[in-house]
């Protein structure tokens, strides 16, 4: 049976490297490729270039203790949240087609389990060089043992969130029955979290008296190295140290109790009775009918963000229908993700100078702010990237290409002028506080009023030329877009990507252009009649002219979309 | 209603459709069969404007589908073999959307009506993962009916269906039919185009090899002696057996 994994594995590695290969008989696929090892070649070569002669030691011995102590931590934290915050993800997530074919055939459950490790070796396999390439910069052949050891601990690191989704499986399909089943590991788990939370309870008051962040780290790194502490953290480090060593001699040494943890996660994951199947057979179909659709699963119905009349313009109802996606999709989970971003933005803002709790909230609106209006149209795809997918099922409406564009449009322009109004609202009136002489309150000064009057009609222009360029885009190079939940894997397609990013940036240069050339000449021309200094009035200038732009711009692209053959959509990976 | 005239649609070298005529008139049921590969998904696809014709000519209701393509589709309903829904829509707000980009007024009445006809009352605000495959199918059914279509057009329209689903689909083509729109069913199965289709047209290889009534094929001299099975008559037509 093995051969017969081995085999399955082996074809479909071989498989899609030929694939990748076939389409480079397409020109982008090519100019992606260029664009892609160009890219690798001055992230990890050049860079390393110059890091190594300028540095005798190489980068991670430098930092191996500081590594070794975040990097166990990582793990610890890693092992906590699959327990407390499952991923949703079944223990052994199989596509449609191994269910088709390996579940019916006769595969004991212990041969499927192999079979989903050794598939996941090329990941980790691959996984494992890009991190050397990047962490050793140089050779794979000089960073062997950061290799080998990530290899190890990305395995472990695997087979331990497998055993712990079996385990939840386990427990979730049991009941009360499941939890006494379960006992050990789950006593292991809250006394391991127990432990932690009172050795950092006993040292808080400790903490809190040091001087600085490093006194900090310092003193984490002495209580996680004795104690109950140590002893919870001692798996997590003893993995963490294979990567980290300095030395041939170091990795040897860290080796056998590397492979211990290695052994004995694959002996637990071995053990587990928990039946998987019926969880696994669900998630391929999942997978498989939402493959052209949005990446999450909608959990319910949600109410609709306004009454859908039944007369009025395509627009409107392509609008509605946009919106709903948004309200649908956005939870709590999504709303988390968010909040590292703001923790930094706290941290940079309070590091600013600036003091008082008004003045830190405004200064943390601007850049969310800023954040919205240039990266909230490339995150929201509630437009035709979305869409394109269907493409066949929108050609049936009796709809322009023109109206339909528009309508589609409208989506995320709304979404992310609504989010930056908010944020510059917020930053307007907590504005009120800057201590005089910051950067903010310069900035803000004497004409708030009129910058966050400005700012608020230029962000949905320039939210609103990005969504045009994107969509356009998907419109007249539909292969180059990820369609719907797709998404082209290879350093081609990642130079595609590269390149597009470029393109779109260089796009919303040249649209701004012709608008701030007018506002420039109407805003000099007023100086020099009245001697005032104008803001809103060439913001209105500038919003206007991109807003024109967009029109015709939406209009050339419908023409295109009608005339667009849906074969031309290239279906996903 | 649905006129059809040298319909030539190739892709790069490869020619799908080849010179293909053929109308429907208002009441007909036209049954389009073929081998696989034989161009019957390219013409439906020709006909409602998801890909435009490489040459020919095809209008609907008197409009061009490349002229005038939104006065032409608003006459159209097309039902795919694979429903086509949005995974974030309820069956509803499904119909909600189709009504209006087809300007349906009374959508509330129609709706009800149509999803107790398609057995789907108590869905309404289910999301497509609450239903299964035949619902779905059904759902893509409701939107396509549901601003009552004067051409409709069925690419294998009972996959996915229960037998009762299977019953009522049937009921339901039959009864627009008879309403007045004209129909193609477009479909492998046999015995389902022989049952409820009034002319059937048989396509090769991208080419028009018969177009006649069921009584009219089983008295044509060249199929005639083939049998009186649709079945007989088709593997003969598409020189699947001597």
């Amino acid at each position: 049976m093995v051969g017969a994994f081995l085999y399955l594995t082996a074809c479909s590695f071989k498989n899609r490297q030929r694939r990748r290969l076939q389409r480079l008989r397409e020109p982008r696929y090519v100019i992606g490729l260029v664009i892609g090892l160009l890219y690798f070649y001055f992230a990890f070569f050049r860079r390393g270039g110059r890091r190594s002669a300028s540095f005798e030691v190489p980068a991670v011995a430098a930092f191996a203790t500081l590594m070794q102590f975040f990097g166990s931590l990582f793990l610890m934290a890693a092992a906590v949240i699959a327990w407390v915050w499952p991923s949703g993800r079944p223990p052994l997530p199989f596509t449609r087609s191994e269910v088709q074919f390996l579940f019916t055939a006769p595969v004991t459950r212990r041969q499927l389990v192999h079979y989903m490790l050794w598939r996941s070796q090329v990941a980790i396999l691959f996984g494992s060089a890009i991190a050397t390439l990047f962490m050793r910069p140089g050779s794979l052949a000089g960073g062997w043992t950061f290799l080998v050891g990530l290899w190890v601990v990305l395995m472990t690191l695997r087979l331990h969130l497998m055993g712990v989704a079996l385990r939840r499986l386990s427990v979730a399909s049991h009941g009360t029955r499941g939890v006494a089943r379960q006992w050990l590991p789950l006593a292991v788990v809250l006394g391991a979290i127990g432990t932690l939370a009172a050795t950092a309870i006993r040292a808080w008051p400790a903490l809190t008296t040091l001087a600085d962040g490093s006194a900090v780290v310092a003193e984490l790194q002495r209580l996680a190295g004795q104690g109950a502490a140590g002893a919870v953290l001692w798996p997590f480090l003893a993995l963490v140290r294979l990567p980290a060593a300095a030395s041939p001699a170091a990795f040897w040494s860290a080796l056998p109790a590397a492979l211990a943890l290695l052994a004995a996660n694959y002996v637990w994951v071995l053990r587990s009775d928990a039946a998987f199947e019926e969880a696994s057979a669900e998630h391929a179909e999942r997978q498989a009918s939402t493959r052209t659709a949005p990446r999450a699963a909608v959990k319910g119905a949600a109410p609709t963000p306004f009454t859908l009349a039944p007369d009025g313009p395509p627009e409107t109802a392509i609008l509605w229908k946009n919106l709903i996606l948004v309200g649908r999709y956005l939870s709590l989970r999504t709303l988390l993700r968010l909040l590292p971003l703001v923790i930094v933005f706290g941290v940079l803002a309070r590091n600013s100078g600036t003091g008082g709790i008004a003045a830190f909230i405004a200064a943390m609106s601007l850049p969310l702010a800023a954040m919205a209006v240039l990266l909230g149209p490339q995150m929201m795809r509630n437009d035709l990237r979305q869409d394109l997918a269907r493409l066949p099922m929108l050609k049936t409406w009796p709809v322009k290409g023109a109206a339909l564009i528009r309508g589609e449009v409208l989506a995320p322009t709304v979404v992310a002028t609504a989010a930056a109004w908010l944020l510059l609202l917020v930053a307007a009136l907590f504005g009120a506080g800057l201590r005089p002489g910051s950067r903010e309150a310069i900035a803000l000064g004497a004409n708030r009023a009129s910058l966050f009057a400005a700012a608020s009609v230029l962000a949905p222009a320039v939210i609103l030329s990005q969504v045009v360029v994107q969509n356009g885009l998907a419109v007249l190079f539909p292969a180059w877009v990820a369609v719907g939940a797709s998404r082209a894997r290879g350093i081609d397609a990642m130079g595609q990507r590269l390149l597009m990013l470029a393109g779109i940036l260089f796009t919303l240069l040249v649209s701004v252009v012709p608008g701030v050339v007018v506002a420039a000449a109407f805003a000099f021309l007023a100086y020099q009649l009245t001697g005032m200094v104008l803001i809103l009035l060439p913001a209105v200038i500038v919003a206007v002219v991109v807003a024109g732009e967009c029109w015709l711009a939406v209009e050339g692209l419908g023409r295109v979309l009608d005339r667009t053959d849906p074969s031309a959509v290239e279906s996903a990976e | 209603m649905i006129d059809v005239q040298h319909l030539t649609k190739t892709y790069g070298s490869f020619k799908a459709v080849d010179d293909f005529s053929f109308r429907v008139d208002p009441g007909e049921v036209v049954g389009l069969i073929g081998p696989n590969g034989a161009g019957k998904t390219s013409t439906l696809r020709c006909i409602v404007g998801i890909q435009s014709p490489s040459a020919g000519a095809i209008t609907v209701g008197g409009h061009d589908i490349v002229k005038a393509p939104v006065e032409a589709k608003r006459l159209l309903a097309f039902m795919a073999d694979e429903p086509q829904l949005f995974d974030y829509l309820t069956v509803m707000e499904h119909l909600r959307l189709t009504a209006r980009l087809y300007r349906v007024r009374d959508v509330d009445a129609r709706a009800r009506n149509l999803l107790a006809e398609l057995q789907l009352s108590g869905k309404e605000h289910a999301l497509p993962a609450e239903l299964s495959r035949g619902m779905k199918q059904k759902v893509a059914i409701a939107c396509g009916l549901l601003h009552e279509p004067r051409a409709l057009l069925f690419d294998e329209p009972l996959t996915g269906l229960d037998p009762l689903g299977i019953r009522h689909m049937k009921e339901t083509i039959v009864a627009r039919g008879r309403g007045g729109a004209a129909v193609i069913v477009s479909s492998h199965l046999l015995h389902l185009v022989e049952e409820i289709c009034t002319r059937i047209v048989i396509i090769d290889h991208g080419r028009k090899v018969a177009d006649a009534t069921l009584a009219e094929l089983k008295t044509h001299p060249e199929l005639a002696a083939a049998g009186s099975s649709l079945e007989q008559i088709f593997l003969t037509a598409t020189a699947g057996e001597p």
